[in-house]
C-alpha cells in the first residue's frame, strides 16, 4: 500500500461511500413487515384530514429508525477506531474502558430509584445511561493519569478494572432488586434500535457529525500515536493534548450511541477491522471510511433484525454479531496476506 | 487552531437549526389524532387486555390482536400484530387504529416503550394493568370501559366476576387454610412469592402461601426453603406450550427427593394447564376455582 493519500482521492472515496449508505438507506426504509412502495407514501401527501398508514410508517417508524442506526453505527466504529489507535491494542472496542458498564449501572440505578419521569421527551433511563458512562470514563482516565501520563496499560487495566467492579455492582442491584425493575434494565441493556422523536435525533446527529470531525482534524497525529507515545514525541507531537481530546470525543460520541440504543456489540470492533484490512491503516481515510461503513452495517443489520423473525424482532446486537463475525473473518484472510496489522 | 471554531460554530448552527425547524418538544398534531370521536378501531397488546374486550362486547370493533390472544378462540380470527413480549409498531399502524390498549409499567417495560412511541405519532393509547393485582384488573376492566363508552357492560362483568369470587369466598369460608406453594419453574427452584396475584389469588381459593415475605416478587428459592415451607400442596403451571402430560411425568423424579415434605408425601401435586392462572383477566374466578379445586377437592366431591 504505497500509494500516496492525495485529498482529491480521499473526497471522492468518501463521495463513493456516502452514495453507497443512500442506496443503503432507501433501500432499508422500503424493507419491512407492512409492503410499502415510495409511491403509495407519497400519493396523499399534503392532504391534512385522511389517515395514510404508508406514509406513517415511513416517516414516524422507518426513517427515524434508519436515521439511529446510522448514527449510532457511525459512532460506534469511530470510537472502535479512536481506541485501537490510542490503547495500541487490536481488541479494543467502544466499551472496552468500562462505558458499557458504566452506562449499565446508570440505568439501573434509575430503575430501581423509580423514575419515570421523562426529561426532554426521553425517558430518565437515558439520560442517567449517559451520566454514567460519561462518570465511567472520566474516573477510568482520572486513574489512568494517576498511574502516569500517556501509560497507555494504565489506563487500559484501570478500564477493565473499573468495569469488572461496576459489573459486580450491577449483579448485586439486580439481585436484590425486585423482579419486575429488573425486566426494564435488561430490556434496555440488550440494545434496542427504535424510533427516537426527530429532535433527540437532530442533536444526537449534530453532536456526532461534530465529533467525527474533530476526530479526522487529529487523524494525523492519530497516525503518529499509532508507533508509540515515544515516537510521536519525537516527531513533534503533543501526545497528551492528542489522547485527550480523541479519548474525550471518543467517549462522548459512545455515550451518545449507548444512551440513544442500549449496549450495540460488535460494530465497534469489526468495522474498523475491516476497513483497516482492505483501505490501509491511514486514519485520515480510516476514520470517515468506518463512520460510513459503520452506518452502512448498522443499517443493514437492524432492517435484518426487525424483519427476519418479523413480527417478532431479533436484538440487533445478534445480527451485527452473526452477520459480522464470518465476514470480517473472510477479510481477515483475504487481506492480512496483502497487509499486516497497522503495517507492522 | 481556526479549525476547531469553524467546527463549533456549524455545530451551534446546527442546533439552532434544530431549534427552529422542529419546536423543542417533540410534534404531537399527526394526522391520525383526533380524539372525541367513536372508538371502532382497537388493538390489544396483551391476551388479557384481548379477554377484556370480548367479555365486554367489543368483538366487531378490535381490529388487531396479539398472537398469544387464545382466548375466545374467535380472537385468533383477528389480525396478528406481533406477540405481547413484540409488538410490531408497524402492522399496528397499518391497521389504523383510533385506540391501542397496552400493558403498564414497570412490568412491562416494551409495552411502555410501544404506548410512548404510540402517543408519540398521535395515536390514542390507553396504559391498563400498572400492577400485578387483583384490583388492578377491576381498574383495567374500568378503563376500558369509560375508554370505549362501554361503561354498562364493564360495571357488569365487574359485578359478575365479584359475585362469582364471592361465591367461592363462601364455599372455602370457615375451612382450614391450606398451605400452598406455587412453583414457577424448577430449574432453578422459583415459586411465586407474597406480592403477586397469583398469592391473592391462593388466598381467594381459601389456601395460604408456604413462602413467607421475599424481596423478589418471584424468588428463586434454595432445596432447604423449600423443605422448610413445609407445604401441603404444590401447583405447577404449564407455561405456554408445556405439555402437561410430560411436566406430571418429570415432577414424579424431581419432587421424589423431597420425600418428607406433606405434598410429596401425600402426592398432593398438581399440574394445571390453565390460562386463566397464569394471566390476571375475565376468567379470574375460573383460575380461582382450578386451584381451589386443587387445595380442597373434598368441596367439590358431591357437586360430581
Amino acid at each position: 500500500m504505497a500509494q500516496l493519500l492525495t485529498k482529491r482521492k480521499l473526497f471522492w472515496q468518501i463521495t463513493l461511500a456516502l452514495v453507497v449508505l443512500m442506496v443503503v438507506v432507501l433501500c432499508c426504509s422500503l424493507i419491512g413487515t407492512k409492503q410499502i412502495s415510495l409511491k403509495s407514501v407519497f400519493a396523499r401527501a399534503g392532504q391534512p384530514n385522511t389517515i395514510n398508514p404508508d406514509y406513517e410508517i415511513f416517516m414516524h417508524v422507518r426513517l427515524p429508525r434508519i436515521f439511529l442506526a446510522c448514527i449510532v453505527g457511525a459512532a460506534l466504529a469511530c470510537s472502535g477506531v479512536v481506541f485501537q489507535a490510542i490503547l495500541r491494542n487490536p481488541l479494543a472496542d467502544p466499551y472496552i474502558l468500562g462505558i458499557s458498564s458504566g452506562a449499565g449501572l446508570g440505568t439501573i440505578i434509575a430503575v430501581i430509584s423509580g423514575l419515570s419521569l421523562p426529561i426532554l421527551g426521553n425517558s430518565p433511563i437515558a439520560i442517567f445511561a449517559f451520566i454514567g458512562a460519561i462518570g465511567t470514563i472520566w474516573l477510568v482516565w482520572f486513574i489512568g493519569r494517576l498511574a502516569g501520563k500517556s501509560n497507555v496499560t494504565g489506563l487500559l487495566l484501570a478500564g477493565v478494572v473499573v468495569n469488572a467492579f461496576f459489573s459486580a455492582i450491577i449483579m448485586f442491584l439486580t439481585s436484590i432488586a425486585k423482579s419486575q425493575q429488573i425486566y426494564a434494565t435488561i430490556f434496555w441493556l440488550m440494545g434496542n434500535i427504535s424510533e427516537e422523536s426527530i429532535f433527540v435525533l437532530w442533536l444526537a446527529a449534530g453532536l456526532t457529525i461534530a465529533g467525527i470531525v474533530a476526530l479526522f482534524y487529529i487523524s494525523p497525529q492519530l497516525n503518529a500515536l499509532c508507533f508509540g507515545a515515544d515516537e510521536a514525541r519525537s516527531m513533534g507531537i503533543d501526545t497528551s493534548r492528542t489522547q485527550l481530546i480523541a479519548f474525550a470525543v471518543a467517549a462522548l460520541i459512545t455515550s451518545i450511541a449507548v444512551c440513544l440504543s442500549g449496549l450495540i456489540g460488535f460494530v465497534g470492533l469489526i468495522v474498523p477491522h475491516g476497513v483497516r484490512l482492505v483501505f490501509g491503516p491511514d486514519h485520515r481515510r480510516l476514520l470517515p471510511l468506518s463512520a460510513i461503513t459503520g452506518a452502512i452495517f448498522l443499517t443493514a443489520a437492524d432492517t435484518l433484525a426487525r424483519t427476519i423473525v418479523a413480527p417478532a424482532q431479533l436484538p440487533v446486537g445478534v445480527v451485527t454479531a452473526i452477520a459480522g463475525g464470518p465476514f470480517f473473518l473472510f477479510l481477515l484472510i483475504r487481506y492480512t496476506r496483502k497487509i499486516g496489522w497497522l503495517n507492522k | 487552531m481556526k479549525k476547531w471554531w469553524y467546527l463549533l460554530a456549524a455545530f451551534i448552527c446546527w442546533v439552532v437549526a434544530g431549534f427552529s425547524i422542529f419546536d423543542f418538544l417533540p410534534a404531537q398534531n399527526s394526522i391520525a389524532a383526533r380524539p372525541y370521536q367513536e372508538i371502532s378501531r382497537i388493538i390489544s397488546t396483551a391476551p388479557n387486555i384481548t379477554e377484556i374486550l370480548f367479555a365486554v362486547g367489543l368483538e366487531e370493533k378490535i381490529t388487531g390482536v396479539t398472537s398469544d390472544s387464545t382466548y375466545p378462540a374467535s380472537a385468533a380470527e383477528k389480525q396478528n400484530i406481533g406477540n405481547f413480549w413484540q409488538p410490531d409498531i408497524e402492522a399496528i399502524i397499518a391497521a389504523k387504529p383510533n385506540l391501542v390498549v397496552t400493558l403498564g409499567f414497570p412490568l412491562y417495560p416494551q409495552q411502555q416503550n410501544l404506548a410512548d412511541r404510540l402517543r408519540r405519532f398521535g395515536y390514542n393509547s390507553l396504559t391498563v394493568f400498572n400492577t400485578e393485582k387483583v384490583s388492578d384488573l377491576f381498574d383495567a376492566i374500568e378503563k376500558i370501559g369509560i375508554a370505549t363508552q362501554r361503561q354498562g357492560q364493564a360495571n357488569a362483568l365487574a359485578a359478575d366476576i365479584k359475585q362469582k369470587l364471592d361465591r367461592i369466598g363462601f364455599l372455602v369460608a370457615e375451612k382450614e387454610k391450606v398451605r400452598v406453594l406455587y412453583v414457577v419453574q424448577r430449574n432453578p427452584l422459583r415459586v411465586a412469592g407474597r406480592d403477586t396475584f397469583i398469592n391473592e389469588m391462593i388466598e381467594l381459593a381459601g389456601g395460604e402461601n408456604a413462602i413467607g415475605a421475599t424481596i423478589q416478587k418471584y424468588p428463586p428459592i434454595s432445596s432447604e426453603q423449600l423443605i422448610a415451607c413445609n407445604t401441603d400442596v404444590i401447583i405447577e403451571p404449564t407455561m405456554g406450550q408445556e405439555n402437561a402430560e410430560l411436566l406430571e411425568q418429570s415432577g414424579l423424579q424431581y419432587w421424589s427427593r423431597f420425600k418428607n415434605i406433606p405434598a410429596v408425601k401425600n402426592k398432593r401435586i398438581y399440574v394445571v394447564a390453565d390460562d386463566a392462572i397464569s394471566q390476571l383477566g375475565p376468567r379470574l374466578p375460573e383460575g380461582v376455582e382450578t386451584i381451589t379445586r386443587c387445595l380442597k377437592p373434598e368441596l367439590f366431591e358431591n357437586q360430581q
